[in-house]
Parts: structure tokens; sequence; C-alpha cells
């Protein structure tokens, strides 16, 4: 049975479209990727799917059950982060898990401080204190301190810095180890590519693609370029030599690249 | 629900400062200087108009619970705890949505009737604990000047304007089904509040428009610093305003939680 399912979904805002005959489902363990710019009906299948938003027609259905009549008991089982986490300005992250902790029925903060550690979130400073990206940790660990069933993530990088964002990506790999299915909208090419088993691209609200991602790369991309390290020095004269090779020249490291090998070098800390 | 309640409590707890002790304050200045103005005010009153003293409800003042009522509970009081009925409410709702709170919340297993419930509760809880902080500062001036204040009586006056405020509060969850917006939920309810309160002014000037007081709650008010509580009138004013909390709720349940 499929974790998500959405048949012809369809939301307008009046005259305006949000999302448009939606149909899509997601099995456990597997991370589904909603990819598209800002404003393409992203954050409306989301808000949807979390019964904040009703639809205008079609339906959608979370571990069996009807997003809007059982919304409660489907909360009960999934971890949501918000496009942008925000709750008042004076709690701080701890006061925040804490109440969600208790309306989750749980006796502790679960793994929150476990993934505190990990993300190196400061659960102690009033949220209103913190950067976004702070508070985005903050928001990752309300999603997941529970362990729960399925995740379900607004732009959940938006913000985090690169050593962040691959503590995230490792998280998300191991969250579906565990067998948690995951739904995440994002616009980062890269982050799809690097952790998601298949992507949803979403245009103008309507679903124009759901394809395996190395089915959509195989398919799309001319894979005539390749990448080589040597582990020393050489000449490029020496690689155009080689027979088949029609050119051939010195990649410039990204600075995302080069930041990350700057601290793991370091071996540490983010701030 | 009650782990909500105790959240938006503790979130608003500078309320008791900022509300509870000003009002108190100024109720305990107004008791504390009735022994030196005492004699002057009896003159003064008896030579009002009697439409003004109606309009009013200053019959005398020939007591302190009399000059409490005329200067704090018939006028400054209810509109000051009415307006922060609606801020308390509005807090809980609309600007848990403004601030992404609401968001956060709704990811957890809690219906938004359960939202709404707690955040009404939690308001009901702040107007009567703003109200008691107030009655103890004024009883605090009672006892510094000497003024002779029955506790009962001042209870009973400042637990007069619960019913009333939460009847604001409530309204306040019912604009909260159309607007999530703080300043339409509370400009809208402050606008509701003076225009109730002057309805019932005008009815009480113009015996001919009496019939207009029946669309304000503030025809059931009364004057409990005085006279007691009106049990009826407290229970009844309460029971309309559980009713609207509950019909907010149900729009607030209907509506589309927009990001």
């Amino acid at each position: 049975m499929a974790v998500i399912e959405t048949e012809a979904l369809s939301k307008f805002y009046g005259a305006a479209r949000g999302i448009e005959e939606v149909t899509v489902a997601v099995e456990a363990g597997e991370v589904f990727a909603f990819l598209g710019p800002n404003g393409a009906g992203k954050t409306t299948t989301i808000r949807t799917l979390l019964d904040l938003l009703h639809p205008s027609a079609g339906r959608a259905r979370v571990f069996g059950l009807d997003s809007h009549r059982d919304s409660v008991a489907i909360r009960a089982r999934l971890g949501n982060l918000p496009g942008d986490f925000g709750y008042g300005k004076r709690a701080t992250g701890r006061e925040a898990l804490s109440l969600l902790a208790k309306l989750r029925g749980l006796d502790g903060l679960g793994r929150a401080e476990e993934l505190a550690r990990r993300f190196r979130a400061d659960l102690d400073r009033p949220l209103g204190q913190l950067s976004r990206g702070n508070r985005q940790k903050v928001g990752l660990i309300a999603a997941l301190f529970h362990s729960p069933e399925l995740l379900i993530l607004d732009e959940p990088t938006n913000g985090l810095d690169p050593l962040m964002q691959e503590e995230f990506l490792a998280l998300v790999r191991e969250e579906r180890e565990r067998g948690c299915a995951v739904f995440l909208s994002s616009h980062e090419l890269d982050e799809v590519e690097r952790v998601c088993d298949r992507v949803g691209i979403v245009r103008d609200g309507r679903l124009v693609a759901v394809e395996r991602v190395a089915d959509l790369l195989r398919r799309t991309v001319e894979r005539r370029k390749v990448e080589v390290e040597f582990s020393e020095a050489v000449e490029l004269s020496d690689v155009r030599a080689i027979p088949g090779v029609v050119g051939a020249e010195f990649a410039r490291p990204t600075l995302e690249e080069v930041f990350l090998t700057y601290y793991r070098d370091e071996g540490g800390g983010e701030e | 629900m009650r782990p909500l309640i105790v959240a938006q409590l503790h979130e608003r707890r500078r309320s008791l400062l900022s509300w509870g002790l000003p009002i108190g304050l100024w109720s305990a200045f107004v008791v504390a200087i009735y022994p030196s103005v005492e004699d002057a005010l009896a003159k003064a009153v008896a030579s009002y108009p009697e439409a003004l003293k109606q309009a009013f409800g200053i019959a005398e003042l020939t007591s302190v619970e009399q000059y409490l009522n005329a200067e704090m509970l018939s006028l400054i009081v209810p509109l000051a705890v009415g307006y922060l009925a609606v801020r308390s409410v509005a807090s809980g709702l609309s600007g848990a949505a403004e601030s992404g709170r609401l968001d956060v919340l709704l990811s957890a297993p809690v219906s938004r009737r359960r939202l709404v419930a707690a955040a009404f509760a939690a308001a009901a809880i702040e107007l009567a604990a703003v109200l008691l902080v107030s009655v103890l500062v004024t009883m605090l001036g009672s006892v510094l000047a000497g003024s002779g204040l029955s506790f009962d009586r001042a209870l009973a006056g400042y637990a007069g304007v619960w019913p009333l405020a939460l009847l604001f509060a409530a309204l306040g969850v019912v604009v909260t089904g159309w607007s999530l917006h703080t300043a339409v939920v509370t400009g809208s309810v402050a606008g509701a509040l003076v225009a109730m309160y002057v309805a019932d002014l005008v009815g009480r000037l113009d015996t001919g428009l009496d019939w207009v007081r029946y669309g304000s709650v503030f025809r059931y008010y009364g004057r409990a610093v005085e006279e007691g509580i009106d049990p009826l009138a407290f229970a009844g004013v309460t029971a309309v305003a559980v009713a609207l909390a509950y019909v907010g709720a149900l729009l607030f349940e209907r509506r589309d939680l927009s990001a």
C-alpha cells in the first residue's frame, strides 16, 4: 500500500490555480521529490496533504486514510517541516519541542537531543534570536524527533549551510533505511539527484513527469563528459592523446567543494 | 488540550503585569482618593442632570463601591479587558498563523477544534488572572488609604467583567473563521466592543431607543460592585460566549490555512 496516494488532486484559490489533477503515489522506504520552481504548486500539494488546505477536487490518502477526515490520525504518524519554520520569537526550541512531544503523547523529547548534537542546533536560545538556518535546524528536529513513518519536508535545506545540507542528506538516507517514506519539495537539482529515488516534476500546478532519478538522468543527459581525478599532476596534452578523447580541460572546483574540503580537513565546527 | 493552554498562558504571562497591574493601580488610586473627595463628590453628583446619571449608572456617589463603579467599572475596565480578551484569543490563532506556529502545531495530532478550544480557554484563564490581580491591587489601595472597600463587592465588580470580556474573545474566534490577519480580528472586534458600548449608552439616554440595547452585551453587564453579581446574566452571557466560540471553531475548521 502506498504511503501517499493522490488522485486528480486539485486546489484553486478562487480563479487562481494552485495545483491541478495531481496524481502520484509514494511507497514506504522511498524518497520522493517534488521538483519545480517557486510558485509551481509544491507547497500547495504539501499543505493539502496535511489538511491545512482543503482540495477543490480529487482526493488524497495518507497511510490509506483520508487526508481531511482522518487528518489527526495521519499527523500522529508523520513529521513535517514547513517551508519557513516559525514558532514565535520568545519560545526556545526546547520549549517548542516539549509542547510537540506532549501533543504526541511522548514522555520525553525522543531523539531531539541526539539530532540537536548532530545538527549543532541550539535548543536553549529564543527562536527569535536564531538565524533562519538555525531555526530550520530546530524545524528539522521537530519533524524527526519522534521517528515518524513519513516525513513531509518543504524545501528542507533552505538556509542550511553546505555542511548541514550534507548532514541532512545523510539523515534522509538513514531514514529511508529505517523504512520511512520521505516526500520533499525542492528546487535544488543537486540535492534531489543525491538522495531521491523518484522525482515528480511539477510545472504550473501540473505534474508533468514522474521518473526514477537515474532514468531521468539517463534520458535527459548526454553522457559524453567524464570527470577524472588523478593522484598527481598531469599534462592536458597527455589526456588529449588518449584515443577517443576530443577535449580535456582543468575543472575549477566549486566554492561548495572548497568549503566542504576545508571543513572535513578541520574535522570541524560549524560556527 | 492542557499542554496547549499552558503553552499559551506561558506565552502571554506578561499580560498580568502589562494589563492587570496598570488597571489595578489605577483602580487603587481611585479608591485611595475617595475619602478625601467624598463630600465634594456627593454635592457634585447631586447637581448632575438625571439623564447623565442614568446613562453612566451614577445613582449617587455615597460609597467607595459606587465611586469605583463610576470611575472604573462602568467604562474603563470593561473596554480595556474586552480588548485584552480579543488580543489574547487572536495571539493563539491569527497571531499563531502569522508567526508560523499554527503550521507547527498542526503538524502534531491535534484537531483544529481543539486548538480553538485551547486558545479560548487560555484567554478565559488569562482574563480571570488579570482581573484578580486588578482586584487585589485595588484592595491594597483601599487598605492603605483606609477607604473601606468591601472585598466581596470589589471581587464581584471585577468578576462581572469576565463574561463580558469572554464574549469579545468569542467574537474574536468567530472573526478568525474569516480572517487570519490579527489586525483584522482585533480591529473588527474592538469596533464591535465600542459600538456595543455606544448602543447601550444611547439606549439608556433615550428611552425611545431602549431596543438598541438588546444588541449590546453591556445591557446585561449591570453594576456588580454595588449590587452583586446577577447569576442569570453572568451565566447567560458566558453561555452565549461559549456558543459563539463553538461556531467560530466550526468556521475555523472549514477554512483554508494559507501559507
